[in-house]
């Protein structure tokens, strides 16, 4: 796979997207449920949740695919269908997204060329830059999972837009194909653009992503840059022979810290530091025996966070 | 903040639609089958007349009347339900196959592409009943001399041949807005099926006052043939009027149902 030839600013990069109070109902269903978070130009912002948090029912949304309950998400300042050429300017690869088994990838772009307005000389260069250059005479049907993944990539790419909607697009891809979309992606937001991927993993985006934007059951959960989730995976390993005493001297001085006790009768403390909490023990005239910094796994925060016993 | 401009909106627009739809028929191999399909119906059809023994008092008239004669002829408009199940495919394909995002992200103006898709079919249709009429003329022309025959009704060719084209072009529409009223693909299909080949066949031979009104009826009298004996057709102009009526009507129903629809 290849990068494209330096172009000149793409339209509309440096345009921020925004989902205000979005809810949307499916029956019974609460599939997002007044849901607010920005996406900030230049970055790139990973759009997590577990499965069935409402990723692709809010990005629906923003792209107008999918009517809103009620709320608004725009981008730069306007609903999709009210920008002119959306295309031009918004590229987007939803879940779900299929194509016709018995049309050429190629035809496939050229039909998307044609309908939103973009000049056709533009698909053999998607096609290479999403290394698909000699597969596009083949019919669709006969693509792999992750050839398919990449020729959604490669019509998300056809108007060159300044912003990006990209929905779980490391699905199915080879670990070169991974390796390959992180760089591209940073490589995007570098020249200003504003990218927003979704995934239900982490650990999949953690090396791509500037900010996050966490969701559980519809509701938002976190949105901070990546490094505060990494923070707030820190946290301090205590032991003393009086556990009991630590703790409450610990919670009266240190309000915004979590204690918790540990099976083998530690006591973890987040958002602390050690320094923190060995003057808290000394202060109160407790025996220390092991203070150490230790930090969880961002998967882990990612899991707590989602199951919704969060701090 | 240093936002890039706004993109100019892309001129004409609407003839780059209607040349995606059109790219979707032809970039899938489905259009040809459809093709094949027609010529062979077209060409059962025409023999099946031709070689229709004569009997006398037979309500069927025989090639030796004028109305004999331009029934023979109007079986080249046959393509007619190629046209309209090919149109309902248009449709049923782009929801059983999860293109019809891609195709609301391209252009997010529903409507538009509603009327894009149902133009295209009916220059699919019209293309359709024009290979219809050339191949079913030619069948005809040649199969004649084996058989006793009125006099081959040259300036009502033209008047047949125009109906057949118009009427496929009508019908691939009404196919595109059946297709997305029903959504399925085998239910509409079925329907359709079902209500052209049965449903009004029924009307029109047994309730021909009615029959003449409904879709195939309106077809029947675009071509002024009554295909089986004993119907009643319509003038012409009111009969094209009808069926495009037909299409207009159910062509806004599905826009509308379109507009505001999820797309899942
Ligand atoms: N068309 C629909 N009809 C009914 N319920 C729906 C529909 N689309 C989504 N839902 C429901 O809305 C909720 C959110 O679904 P959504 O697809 O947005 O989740 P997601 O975060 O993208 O999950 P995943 O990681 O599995 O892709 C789920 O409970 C789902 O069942
Ligand atoms: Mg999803």
């Amino acid at each position: 796979m290849t990068r494209s030839e330096p172009t000149e600013t793409a339209p509309w990069t440096g345009r921020p997207l925004e989902v205000r109070g979005l809810t949307k109902r499916f029956g019974d269903v609460l599939a997002v449920d007044d849901l607010s978070f920005e996406v900030s130009p230049g970055r790139v912002t990973g759009f997590l949740g577990p499965n069935g948090a409402g990723k692709t029912t809010t990005l629906r949304c923003l792209l107008g695919l999918v009517a809103p309950t009620s709320g608004t998400s725009t981008i730069g300042g306007r609903v999709y269908h009210e920008i002119p050429s959306p295309a031009l300017v918004v590229g987007s690869a939803l879940e779900a997204t299929g194509f016709h088994p018995g049309r050429s990838a190629r035809d496939h772009l050229r039909v998307l060329s044609r309908a939103s307005g973009v000049d056709e000389r533009r698909v053999p260069v998607v096609l290479d830059q999403v290394g698909l250059g000699g597969a596009g005479e083949r019919s669709v049907g006969g693509y792999s999972l992750g050839m398919r993944q990449r020729l959604q990539l490669a019509a998300a790419l056809l108007g060159d837009p300044g912003v990006l909607v990209l929905d779980e697009p490391a699905n199915g891809l080879d670990p070169e194909g991974i390796a390959w979309l992180r760089s591209f992606l940073r490589y995007l937001a570098g020249e200003g653009r504003t990218v927003l991927v979704s995934s239900h993993v982490l650990s999949e985006v953690e090396q791509t992503v500037d900010d996050v934007v966490i969701i559980s059951v519809g509701r938002l959960v976190r949105q901070c840059p990546l490094v505060e989730l990494t923070d707030h995976a820190a946290h301090v390993v205590v032991r003393t022979p009086d556990p009991g005493s630590l703790r409450s001297a610990l919670t009266a001085a240190l309000p915004e810290a979590a204690v918790a006790l540990t099976d083998d009768g530690a006591l973890t403390v987040s958002d602390a530091r050690p320094e923190q909490v060995g003057h808290v023990a000394h202060a109160a005239g407790i025996e220390l025996h092991e203070l150490r910094a230790a930090s969880t796994d961002l998967e882990e925060v990612f899991l707590t966070l989602t199951r919704g016993d969060a701090p | 903040m240093s936002a890039a401009p706004d993109v100019a909106p892309v001129r004409g627009a609407r003839q780059r639609l209607v040349a995606a739809e059109l790219l979707k028929v032809t970039s899938t191999r489905m259009w040809l089958g459809f093709l094949v399909g027609t010529v062979l119906y077209i060409g059962v059809g025409v023999v099946a007349v031709i070689l229709t023994p004569t009997q006398p008092g037979s309500p069927v008239p025989t090639l030796e009347t004028a109305a004999g004669m331009r029934n023979l002829f109007a079986q080249a408009g046959g393509a007619y339900v190629f046209a309209i199940v090919l149109g309902a495919l248009g449709m049923t394909q782009e929801l059983r196959h999860q293109t019809l995002t891609s195709t609301f992200l391209a252009e997010p103006r529903r409507n538009r592409v509603m009327v894009a898709k149902m133009t295209a079919y009916g220059v699919v249709g019209a293309v359709y009943g024009l290979v219809g009429v050339v191949f079913g003329y030619a069948l005809a022309l040649a199969l004649l001399p084996i058989k006793e025959h009125a006099e081959v009704p040259w300036t009502a060719l033209w008047q047949i041949a125009g109906g057949a084209v118009l009427g496929c072009a009508l019908f691939a529409v009404l196919g595109v807005a059946v297709g997305t009223l029903l959504r399925n693909q085998i239910a509409a299909i079925l329907l359709i099926l079902v209500w052209v080949l049965l449903v009004e066949a029924l009307v029109v031979a047994f309730l021909p006052a009615w029959g003449k009104w409904l879709p195939g009826g309106a077809l029947s009298g675009v071509l002024q043939s009554t295909g089986f004996g004993g119907a009643e057709y319509l003038p012409v102009w009111q009969a094209a009027l009808v069926l495009l009526g037909y299409a207009a009507a159910f062509g806004a129903l599905a826009a509308l149902t379109t507009q505001r629809r999820d797309v899942t």
